[in-house]
């Protein structure tokens, strides 16, 4: 494998903004490619933004209903035009551009934690669902299906993640291992001391890099016109998110950040040969496992509430969202 | 306030030397007891020690005699050392946990084990390290999945892996699931990585967690020690140090914070108070085996049936008639008093 640099993201989105959060995604991305990156990432949930009022708001409040209705209104859907410019985006810089979104299917109204992975040929790579939603996001997000574990080689290493809490479950983490995960993203809103600790064991426990990537975003970034404003944020003093990002190597080590207090690219060179070659040392889903002792299955079908099928047909693709952007 | 205290013994072994180890467990079990320690723990393969040769020369470079006292020394369970570590629990009225070679009577396979003892004196559990870490491969054989309990001790419920065996999700998953709340890891690991995993354990399944350690000093090698010149090698020292094992005891909140250690390159007993009520109180926010599980797509199936080598089955060209009994010598019987 060769050497690569990859570039994790830190930035505020325009809060339930979907269309300017993209205008920004795309103008950190011609700065990250521009460094050489050959793999940008961008934080949890960034279009249109982590509704982080969730966590400030009593659940049935009249504004959070509002601010749901809006996040709905801008939320992601896979093939329309905001999914396009994104993987014009990656096709033109030349890169891998994996990006959080709150997103939906097209008749849909239940949002989903999605990461999307878009590859340099304008293809979207993967898609994956958040599988368990924590505490006040359980009012927000649904849960996605096991359809989303999914690795995707870029060429220069094996491409996966997981999002934010997320990685604290040992099962999806080993399917990731089981396919090879050899860069491993983990966009997260945890800001506490030890996420970073955390990011060090997946990595160690993998043998993998590990992107962390958060979100920097204070009350004085969010757009005047936010239902409840006024109510629920106060100015510069009040962090949603003051960031977390950091780049950790396959043996634990931090290669750089964790980046706090400021939006910024944080860049690393990996070559994912060595995380490989490491896992002489451990391989969580080869010679350090016990297949005669534990062993997992894990369902990866697609799971929709209905199928609709019509006499003597065979059943129908499950969600028509899922072709590529 | 369901509280516990617990010690950490952070401690040297006399390197191959079972009895005069024993020893110092049961000194240090006698201080830790006399600071109201309850649960009292001490670090991976502490009886009789470590052995050091697998990472100071290649592979079978002149070890025999050292393998020889390695299973000379090794404990046999049930057998005097085991009694003897039974004896200091029940002396103390103390859970006593110790990591142990471990062989079978008339085996020669060394297992890398952790023993549990209760406060009646009695062998509550045995955990054989499921695989060992490299260089360790050419020491230790594995253990079957029999030996992955979690002990009910009143005020708490414990249990744990060995060393790198915490790198292992789906071994700490059946842990977790069997409602862990006080994680006893025992291990040779050292530097801040390995605190960084500790703390991603807490974490991960919002439990406490007691990460322990030996220490030694190059110069700790008893004198008579045979061909002690090369066990370590002085180009070994030049690249590692003198400190043979740096120690990095520790003890972790179920929020991942640190509350005592890591202490290195000294002995010393961390002594906590335990709140067990913070477990569940911290599962509202993250609970890997309930509410952020997913056990429509993952299912975890676990093989804990005993694999001894031979079942000896008098009926067996009569397999209908076949009793599913253990055999009394059967080599991973838990219960078998210490």
């Amino acid at each position: 494998m060769e050497p690569v640099t990859v570039a994790a993201v830190q930035a505020a989105p325009v809060l339930l903004d979907r269309d300017a959060t993209i205008a920004k995604v795309v103008t950190f991305s011609e700065k990250a490619a521009a460094e050489g990156a050959r793999l940008v990432a961008f934080p949890e949930a960034f279009v249109p933004g982590y509704p982080d009022w969730v966590w400030r708001t009593r659940p049935w409040d009249a504004v959070a209903s509002t601010l749901y209705a809006r996040l709905l209104d801008q939320a992601l859907v896979v093939g329309s035009a905001a999914t396009d410019l994104l993987a014009r985006t990656a096709r033109r810089l030349g890169i891998w551009l994996s990006v959080g979104a709150s997103e939906r299917d097209e008749g849909g109204a239940t949002l989903y934690n999605t990461l999307l992975h878009f590859g340099p040929d304008g293809s979207l790579a993967a898609r994956h669902r958040k599988l368990v939603p924590t505490g006040g996001e359980r009012l927000v997000w649904g849960t996605g299906d096991g359809s989303g574990l999914t690795v995707t080689d870029t060429g220069f290493g094996r491409l996966g993640g997981l999002i934010c809490w997320e990685n604290y479950m040992p099962l999806a983490r080993a399917a990731l291992y089981a396919r090879g995960v050899d860069i491993y993203l983990a966009p997260t809103w945890d800001n506490s001391d030890v996420w970073v600790p955390t990011l060090r064991h997946i990595a160690k426990e993998g043998r993998t890099y590990v992107i962390g990537v958060t979100a920097c975003i204070r009350a004085a970034d969010l757009p005047g016109t936010l239902p409840g404003r006024a109510e629920l944020y106060g100015g510069v003093d009040d962090w949603l998110s003051r960031g977390n990002t950091a780049i950790i190597g396959p043996d634990g080590a931090v290669l750089a950040g964790p980046l706090t207090g400021e939006e910024g690219i944080v860049l690393a060179e990996i070559d994912t040969g060595k995380a490989r070659a490491s896992r002489q040392q451990f391989d969580p889903a080869g010679h350090y496992s016990r297949s005669d002792v534990l062993r997992l299955t894990v369902d990866t079908t697609p799971r929709t509430a209905v199928s609709f099928r019509r006499h003597h047909d065979a059943a129908e693709p499950a969600s028509p969202s899922g072709e590529p952007g | 306030m369901t509280a516990l205290r617990v010690a950490a013994v952070q401690a040297s072994y006399t390197l191959m030397d079972r009895d005069t180890t024993v020893d110092r467990v049961a000194a240090l079990t006698a201080d830790a007891a006399a600071q109201g320690a309850e649960l009292i723990v001490f670090p991976e393969v502490f009886v009789p020690g470590t052995p050091i040769w697998i990472d100071t020369r290649p592979v079978w470079d002149g070890d025999e005699d050292w393998f020889g006292l390695l299973a000379d020394n090794a404990v046999v369970v049930p057998g005097p050392a085991s009694a003897r570590l039974a004896g200091v629990a029940a002396d103390h009225q103390v859970w006593l946990v110790v990591g142990v070679d471990e062989r079978e009577r008339h085996g020669s396979t060394i297992y890398n084990t952790v023993l549990y003892y209760s406060p009646a004196g009695e062998l509550a559990a045995r955990h054989r390290k499921l695989v060992p870490t490299g260089s360790e491969r050419t020491v230790w054989g594995m253990g079957d999945g029999s030996t992955l309990p979690v002990v009910d001790i009143g005020t708490a419920r414990i249990s744990g892996l060995t060393c790198w065996e915490n790198y292992m999700p789906l071994a700490r998953f059946h842990l977790y699931a069997q409602g862990v709340n006080v994680w006893v890891a025992p291990t040779l690991a050292q530097g801040d990585g390995w605190i960084a995993t500790l703390r991603h354990l807490a974490r991960e399944n919002r439990m406490f967690v007691l990460g322990v350690n030996p220490v030694l000093h190059a110069d700790q090698i008893p004198a008579g020690f045979p061909a002690r010149e090369s066990l370590v090698p002085p180009g070994y020292l030049e690249q590692n140090g003198p400190w043979l094992e740096e120690g990095n005891t520790v003890i972790v909140a179920p929020d991942g914070t640190v509350i005592a250690g890591p202490v290195r390159r000294r002995e010393e007993i961390l002594i906590a108070d335990l709140d067990l009520r913070e477990v569940a109180i911290q599962r509202r926010h993250l609970d890997p085996v309930g509410h952020y599980n997913r056990p429509d797509i993952f299912r975890l199936y676990v093989d804990t049936a005993p694999r001894p080598p031979v079942i000896v089955d008098p009926a067996a060209a009569a397999p209908q008639n076949r009793k599913e009994e253990p055999n009394e010598h059967h080599p991973s019987d838990q219960r078998i008093r210490g």
